[in-house]
């Protein structure tokens, strides 16, 4: 059996704890993320281990709760913009001619947009919500994964056994789904993870930016509710509050990374020579 | 010759449609909305409600609800290239004019922080990429992987507590001290510079990252062509090789990326200057997403979307003229 490289085996294991927070965010919390548990701007004690937040909410519990956030946002808007990536990126370079040519025109002019910006407005006038925050994250991001997608199934698709396939009448759904899906396999599986890795941040920024759902307590939200504190840097109150969410949208993003950085040296071995 | 000119008059004219999309989906998204957003800054029963009559008559002759679709598409182009871009329902101005009061502190901001990143990732990747394997290569791989990842709002807090809290050295926020009367220029300048230092510093650490993997590897392609070993081949000593030869090709696909890194920099723009309360475009767009101010989101989307694609194009130009192949191909 092979060993797992390192920096596969640490993001694994960061997103493993990550998700078994979320999963058991209701045992593992000592309260309910919304309920007024302690005095408004508490240190952190015993009860309140990171101190309560200017409402009086505990806010351990909402560290912990976030984990769901991010990861519901990480797993849909990352299958979302994969999907449609693969869709377009396959449609694409299986097709080749007009098709190839109209589609990676529109390819382009999305990856030339100033995205953020782009988002900003959606979201202003869409209303900020998790779907809404999903839905433009994958409307946006496909563009990279379709061109990566259209370069391999365009290489695959001219290669001997495809065209034998072909020749033998075989469909273009049959040939897709029995040849070319295995080649691009890893290719859309690190596409996934960068992917979800990008709607983390994204979705943490339009929170920090207050364009994320309100009611969704996730990390950038609390970043956000801690910066609104006047003069919040004046004490250490930012350590306990601001710090250790921002920390983790770092430390969930780096995992995601990592886990693509593994994921690109099994798709090109030759970068193993080239690192070490 | 021929097929450099097409290419050129290619780039051009996806510039000019890009741009064309850009204005057209401002138009649009507001007007296709459910719940028409814009319908409700003028009925009196919504919570959005404009109070101000000035403004509200400001706004119903700016944006013609009324008017057919076509027509109202009409004024708004005519609108946009005579420089009107409606009325700050907040702050009850021309949004061109808050615009054109925010936009120099972004590109203050943004230019320093471009320029800062880009000497410091060519010079760091060329030496890693130069040293490839060593100690010092993967050192620095790891910090700018690490720098790569950080939302640059976490670094920022970083400083402000380290540099502008606990020692104090210099400003935790703003553009400038306010109320400030300067008696000469370098007073002014001086007191612009010290508020630009943590901010620029934030900005330029958070572009790093990207900008420094992109040379190092860049440059540990380079070093495996031909032409190296032909100029390593011909005596040429150590410094000439790596500069002279291996950063001056490695060089070609950073200027590619440059407008992508300009996006990357506006990104991290609007979060520093929120952050720090930096008077720039950036906090512009924070404050009027708070107060729901419609026609100053539009307003900075456009004025934002055409820097960012003005600066796709002048990169692609220059590519081009450093490296013609780019536009035959």
């Amino acid at each position: 059996m092979r060993r797992l490289p390192a920096e596969m085996a640490f993001g694994l294991g960061i997103l493993a704890l990550f998700g078994a927070v979320a999963l058991l965010a209701p045992v593992v919390a000592p309260y309910d993320p919304h309920a007024f548990s302690g005095q408004p701007l508490e240190r952190p004690s015993r009860a309140h281990p990171l101190g309560t937040n200017d409402v009086g909410h505990d806010i351990l519990s909402e560290l912990l709760y976030g984990a769901r956030v991010s990861l519901t946002v990480a797993l849909a808007a990352g299958a979302g913009t994969v999907l449609l990536g693969t869709l377009v990126g396959g449609a694409a370079g299986y097709a080749g001619g007009w098709v190839d040519r109209v589609l990676m025109r529109l390819v382009d002019g999305m990856m030339s947009l100033p995205r953020l910006p782009l988002i900003i407005l959606l979201i202003a006038f869409l209303g900020a919500g998790l779907p809404q925050t999903i839905l433009v994250i994958a409307l946006l991001f496909w563009p990279t994964t379709a061109r990566v997608i259209r370069a391999q199934v365009q290489s695959v698709r001219t290669r001997g056994y495809v065209r034998m396939a072909r020749l033998f009448g075989g469909g273009p759904a049959y040939v897709f789904l029995r040849h070319i899906l295995p080649a691009i396999g890893t290719l859309v599986a690190h596409g996934l993870v960068v992917s979800a890795g990008t709607a983390v941040a994204i979705e943490a920024g339009l929170a920090f930016l207050g364009l994320g759902d309100p009611t969704a307590k996730s990390w950038g939200l609390m970043v956000r509710f801690a910066l609104n504190l006047p003069g919040l840097f004046l004490t250490d109150r930012w350590l306990w509050w601001a710090l250790p969410p921002a920390l983790c949208i770092t430390l969930l993003v780096l995992a995601l990374t990592f886990l693509g950085i593994g994921l690109e040296r099994r798709l090109n071995p030759r970068l193993n020579r080239r690192w070490q | 010759m021929n097929r450099v000119f097409q290419g050129f008059v290619g780039r051009v004219f996806s510039y000019l449609f890009s741009l064309w999309v850009i204005l057209t989906l401002n138009f649009l998204l507001p007007r296709l909305m459910p719940g028409d957003p814009l319908a409700a800054l003028l009925d009196p029963a919504s919570s959005d409600y404009v109070f101000d009559p000035e403004v509200r008559a400001a706004l119903e002759a700016y944006y013609g609800l009324d008017r057919p679709l076509l027509e109202q598409y009409a004024r708004y182009l005519v609108g946009i290239f005579t420089g009107d871009l409606g009325r700050s329902i907040r702050l009850s101005r021309p949004v061109g004019e808050l615009v054109a009061s925010r936009l120099p502190w972004t590109l203050l901001l943004v230019g320093t922080a471009l320029l800062l990143s880009s000497a410091l990732a060519l010079v760091a990747g060329t030496e890693a990429g130069w040293r490839r394997g060593s100690r010092t290569d993967r050192a620095l791989v790891a910090v700018h992987l690490l720098l790569a990842n950080v939302p640059v709002y976490l670094t920022g807090m970083l400083f402000i507590h380290l540099f502008g809290a606990r020692l104090g050295w210099l400003p935790m926020a703003g553009g400038r001290t306010p109320f400030a009367r300067y008696e000469t220029l370098l007073a002014a300048a001086l007191d612009i510079g010290r508020h630009l230092v943590l901010p620029a510093l934030t900005l330029t650490l958070g572009m790093l990252g990207v900008k420094f993997l992109l040379v190092r590897n860049t440059m540990v392609t380079v070093l495996g062509e031909d032409f190296m070993l032909v100029a390593r081949a011909k005596g040429l000593p150590e410094g000439r090789l790596k500069w002279g030869h291996g950063l001056r090709n490695a060089v070609l696909p950073f200027v590619a990326h440059l407008a992508a890194h300009a996006g990357m920099a506006i990104t991290g723009a609007v979060f520093i200057e929120t952050l720090f309360n930096y008077p720039g475009m950036g906090r512009l767009i924070f404050e009027s997403v708070t107060a729901r101010d419609y026609p100053v989101i539009q307003g900075v989307f456009l004025v934002v979307s055409a820097v960012v694609l003005t600066a796709n194009l002048a990169a692609d130009l220059l590519n081009a003229r450093l490296d013609p192949r780019v536009l035959e191909g």
